[in-house]
């Protein structure tokens, strides 16, 4: 808050432009402000600072009863716009950029930069530290298979017990769903007495494909027509 | 309209007894039928009337200068700001921001009655205006900020808000 420095050009200008849109320091009426500001110019403003010189001259209409006017005086410093050095009540040189308006669009602040930067990459090493500690979720699906024998004399347990010899990593056959036995699958009947062996298992992606799978089954000629997979339910 | 301008400047003045008013002609101007005297017509003659009957003359201006100026812009408002088109806008709204840029009231150093009568009937103007065009025509505005804000000015107008050039300087509130 404050003009700068109400003595130089600049200080001058900057209320020059603060009065622009406004008729007094502050509020709708003169108050204690308006006779702060005013005490603290010597001389009346040039005629280019208008705004300035005209709410010079209306103050100084009051001049009779400025002592009525509402308000309690403050320090100089707190009136008119904020952003602008306050220099009377310390006794450093205004800087610089005094006059240079309150708004720094492209200023840079390296300080608050550094400081973001390194929060954000203490997040990032506290987010992957916590990212490898967890285990990587493993992605599996359930299938089940119809397995498909020659004709009805085809030993369906026989079919089974190669079908469940398959051994490979990643790969578990189901149990019965009937009676848990690992031993036993279901057995649906197709037609003409005929049964198809319906067997589950659970696979891990990764490892072990359909494919795989079809091509190990199918390669027991001697019980194994065809295979399908009935269902295929990602876990 | 000019009736409620005139209960509204009644307020402002404290008068206790409500006036009766009639209107006449197409134009509706205002009339006011007094019981001891000849009826007044027009908004300025019965609004300097007001005046003089509270008993607040400085509102006529208070120095023989500030008398006239007083009369000039009664007379503006009258004849430029009733039934204004939207060129005479842009040209009232010019007149006034250069009238304006040295000065708080229209004339001398404190509120008149043309202070009061002109924003009465600017409003409607500075209602419809965008806010580029209140920061174009910034002595206007201001004065117009200053009036709205006075005590017991604005009765039966609502507020237009004047923000304050929000893009770089919103902290100035």
């Amino acid at each position: 808050m404050g003009f700068g420095d109400l003595k130089s050009a600049s200080g001058l200008k900057v209320l020059n432009e603060f009065l622009s849109d406004r008729s007094y320091i502050e509020g709708y009426v003169p108050s204690q402000a308006d006779v702060a500001v005013f005490e603290a110019i010597s001389t009346p403003p040039s005629v280019d600072l208008c705004h300035a010189l005209r709410w010079y001259n209306h103050i100084k209409s009051y001049q009779g009863q400025k002592n009525s006017l509402p308000g309690v005086k403050k320090t100089l410093g707190q009136y008119g716009p904020a952003g602008v050095a306050d220099t009377t009540t310390t006794s450093v040189p205004t800087t610089k950029d005094d006059d240079d308006d309150d708004i720094d669009l492209f200023g840079s602040d390296e300080e608050e930069d550094a400081e973001a930067a390194r929060l954000k990459e203490e997040r990032l090493a506290a987010y992957a530290a916590k990212k490898a500690k967890k285990p990587a979720v493993i992605a599996k699906s359930s299938i089940l298979l119809d397995v498909k024998p020659w004709d009805d004399e085809t030993d369906m347990a026989k079919l089974e017990e190669c079908v469940r010899s398959i051994q490979m990593d990643g790969l578990v056959w189901g149990q019965c769903e009937y009676c848990s036995n690992a031993a036993h699958a279901k057995l649906v009947p197709v037609g003409y007495g005929i049964k198809k062996l319906q067997i589950s298992c659970v696979v891990e992606d990764d490892k072990v494909g359909t494919d795989i799978l079809e091509e190990q089954i199918t390669a027991f000629e001697d019980f194994v027509q065809s295979m399908d997979v009935a269902a295929f339910n990602k876990i | 309209m000019a009736l409620r301008e005139l209960s509204s400047l009644e307020k402002y003045l404290g008068l206790k007894k409500p006036n009766k008013y009639s209107t006449r002609g197409e134009k509706k101007v205002p009339v006011l039928q007094n019981n001891n005297g000849p009826s007044l017509v027009g908004l300025v003659t019965i609004a300097c009337h007001l005046v003089k009957e509270a008993k607040r003359p400085e509102l006529l201006g208070s120095s023989a200068d500030d008398r006239a100026v007083v009369q000039q812009w009664l007379e503006y408002t009258i004849t430029k700001l009733q039934n204004c088109t939207k060129e005479d806008t842009k040209t009232i709204l010019k007149d006034l921001s250069l009238y304006l840029r040295d000065k708080v009231y229209l004339a001398g150093s404190q509120i008149t009655l043309a202070d009061i009568l002109m924003y009465y009937g600017i409003h409607a103007i500075i209602m419809d205006l965008t806010i580029q065009e209140k920061e174009q025509h910034v002595n206007v505005t201001r004065w117009f900020d200053h009036i709205q804000h006075y005590p017991g000015v604005r009765h039966h107008l609502p507020v237009v808000v004047v923000l304050r050039n929000r893009i770089y300087t919103s902290r100035h509130h």
